[in-house]
């Protein structure tokens, strides 16, 4: 009884702050992962932007970065900030009928999402439809902005700008070391995530004059992949070069470890290695793998809104921010500025707003040069970095100018 | 090929078949006995995941030692399942079939949404075992101790089930799957041989569970993955068949490895498909059922 009560009383207050909604308030729809697989990215980036969304509306002391002042949105008489979550259960189809939903039933005059590419990809098709701004926080497949959309716009790097970075390193510290990156072994889910990114990182280690040793396009979700791990076995690369969600990343390194393989080098394409529960979940296994990364939390002394922002989303979700979800509230950032710019919640004011972006990098969490976008939306200024784990944690190793340690170089041992 | 990596693509998937076999196992025997689909069986093996995980966390025991109390935790939900459910979908007068199947499928959404509800969606693992990520090197062949343990869990399981078929329950057992009618006339307490069966069958899955936890990530979603594979199982087995739910799950681990050798990984399932094609379409009762 006291439980139906308890529900009857929220489904109340959830009618109730409904109505209570002010008449200008900004609505942005959130396309994510709430259930599935995908959830635990999901709801950290939930998180991650209603720490943004607070930041924008609450009244604080003034946060050094972009919309970092408070008291919601100035331009437009101080209007605050409404976040209208839903669920795409990390399926393409899904994800493009909850951003049909947010648009037409809710209202939202712009979308931000979605983690994964092929969700991001459905989304942003919807969006160029209705005419709404769609700002990609984290879908980092280089196709998405190649499609001719006037409504899409991606603050975060993508894998092409992403893995010109990782065979940059391995140029640089093949000179540093003396022991150059000689081949690769590719690996990665059959989505297009995972595709695209192969497809960049094949081509790139074409003109790099690294050997493409394997080769393996695998399917996400399997129950085992040990006969995948067989196969980067035989080839023995130098560099494995994963680009996998966080339960095939955590798999891959148990079902090596299982057949006694310990890889010379492991560069992964972020995604699941970057999460937390990977780390947990392949526990000393992780130790000196590799990863791009957009954000650096050991970056502190150059960006100075890292420390409070990351106090706050630590009290909000109890972990560090990470790669997903410094750029989900970077994306929210900047969307909330051009609206601020635009002084006007119209989605073609906010789109123009929108293409006259100009953020320097130290008004936001990221080590990047800034943020604007070419013609294409696709964020130039974005600038990655390369970290290792090292005691379990990520640690910046590339470029060396913002290196925090020297890697541990597993190549030529 | 050289032979230790033919040898250890056999083993891989010698140690991957039996843990299916295990999964379809008590997915086989409910089935075998009343004629319902549970399509919760992989949220059954997930809940034991997260029992022994949870277990694990509050007392630090290794999961060999928790392995009764889990097995005995899902021979207690299985049983409520039967009496709280689906002996009610049983007695529904129309339509019974359609019933059974949403009523295990809708138990299965809930199941997996109660777990994202109480434990968040976060991928979790069970990390300090004695085996943990412990492997055995016998000439160049590596055996990954969690999953031979779990291989050797999966033999004693099917022993166990093979024992309890001998002893009067599993006459009854058996005599209530040849005919639910007739063994009510000779005094034999169906609902209660019913009920006995759908905590058979989750204990099972609950030990394929526990030692699957050994060596991989406990998540809500984690009886997905292995669901599907079960049913195709089965349904190659032979419905019903413990054997065939042995035998089926290692043919199913074996052609999954070798398929993955020889064509691309992502099509490592295709292999396994179009032999349960093939004895869909050739013996559609399966290799080794009755039915």
């Amino acid at each position: 009884m006291k439980r139906f009560l308890l529900a009857t009383a929220a489904l109340v207050a959830l009618g109730a702050g409904q109505q209570a909604l002010a008449a200008d308030d900004v609505i942005i729809g959130v396309v994510y992962p709430l259930t599935g697989n995908g959830a635990p990215v999901g709801l950290d980036a939930k998180a991650a932007y209603e720490v943004a969304a607070d930041i924008i509306n609450s009244t604080h002391a003034p946060i050094p970065m972009v919309m970092g002042a408070g008291g919601g949105l100035s331009g437009l008489g101080g209007a605050k900030i409404k976040l209208v979550f839903a669920d795409s259960q990390n399926d393409p189809q899904k994800a493009r009928a909850e951003a049909e939903r947010l648009i037409t039933q809710d209202h939202a005059i712009a979308i931000v999402g979605s983690y994964t590419s092929a969700t991001g990809a459905t989304i942003s098709q919807v969006t160029e439809r209705y005419e709404v701004p769609y700002m990609s926080a984290d879908n980092s497949s280089p196709s998405l902005n190649q499609r001719g959309l006037k409504w899409f716009f991606r603050t975060s790097p993508h894998d092409e700008m992403f893995t010109a970075a990782m065979y940059q390193f391995f140029k640089d510290e093949g000179v540093k070391t003396g022991h150059p990156v000689g081949s690769v072994a590719l690996f990665y889910e059959d989505s297009i995530f995972g595709t695209d990114s192969s497809t960049v990182q094949r081509k790139l280690a074409g003109e790099a004059k690294i050997t493409v040793a394997a080769d393996i396009k695998y399917r996400a979700n399997s129950p085992s992949l040990s006969a995948e791990a067989q196969k980067l076995k035989a080839a023995n690369a130098d560099v494995i070069m994963p680009s996998s969600y966080t339960s095939d990343a955590i798999l891959i390194l148990r079902a090596m470890n299982e057949i006694g393989y310990k890889p010379k080098a492991i560069m992964a394409q972020a995604a699941g290695f970057q999460e937390s529960a990977f780390l947990t979940g392949a526990g000393p296994l992780a130790e000196g793998a590799m990863s791009r990364s957009s954000f650096a939390l050991d970056a502190g002394p150059a960006r100075p809104a890292i420390g409070p922002v990351n106090a706050l989303y630590k009290a909000h979700n109890n972990k560090d921010m990470n790669d997903n979800t410094s750029r989900e509230i970077t994306a929210l950032m900047t969307l909330a500025d051009a609206i601020n710019r635009a002084g006007s919640a119209k989605p073609e004011d906010i789109r123009k707003a929108l293409v006259a972006t100009d953020i320097p990098g130290n008004q936001t969490i990221m080590p990047w040069a800034g943020i604007k976008f070419d013609e294409t939306g696709q964020n130039v200024k974005g600038t990655p970095v390369i970290q290792q784990v090292t005691g379990g944690v990520y640690h910046t190793i590339w470029p060396f100018e913002v290196a925090v340690q020297p890697a541990v170089w597993g190549v030529g041992q | 090929m050289a032979l230790d990596t033919i040898l250890q693509v056999v083993i891989s998937g010698l140690l991957m078949g039996l843990i299916y076999a295990l999964v379809a196992a008590g997915l086989s025997l409910i089935f075998g006995l009343m004629d319902v689909v549970n399509f919760a069986h992989g949220e059954l093996m997930m809940v034991a995941m997260y029992a022994v995980f949870t277990l694990w966390q509050m007392t630090g025991l290794d999961p060999f030692i928790l392995l009764p109390v889990v097995a005995a935790l899902l021979f207690g939900l299985g049983v409520a399942i039967y009496r709280l459910l689906i002996a009610r979908a049983l007695s529904v007068r129309f339509n019974r079939g359609m019933v059974q199947i949403f009523v295990t499928f809708g138990l299965a959404i809930f199941i997996r949404g109660f777990m994202q509800f109480w434990y968040g969606g976060e991928f979790r693992s069970i990390t300090t075992t004695w085996l943990a990520n412990r492997t055995a090197n016998v000439y160049g062949v590596y055996l990954p101790l969690p999953q031979v343990a779990a291989g050797v869990v999966c033999l004693a399981a099917f022993a166990g089930l093979l024992a309890i078929s001998r002893t009067e329950f599993g006459r009854a057992l058996e005599a209530t799957r040849e005919d639910r009618e007739a063994v009510a006339l000779i005094g034999i307490d169906r609902d209660r041989i019913f009920a006995l069966g759908w905590g058979l069958g989750a204990a099972t899955v609950g030990v394929a569970g526990v030692m699957l936890a050994g060596f991989y990530y406990v998540s809500p979603n984690v009886g997905a993955n292995f669901a599907l594979i079960a049913y195709v199982t089965v349904a190659l087995g032979g419905f019903g068949s413990m054997f065939g739910a042995l035998a089926a799950g290692l043919l199913i681990g074996e052609v999954e490895a070798i398929t993955a050798q020889i064509l691309e990984p992502s099509l490592k399932q295709v292999g396994m498909f179009a032999i349960y094609l093939a004895v869909l379409m050739f013996r559609p009762r399966g290799l080794f059922g009755k039915i």
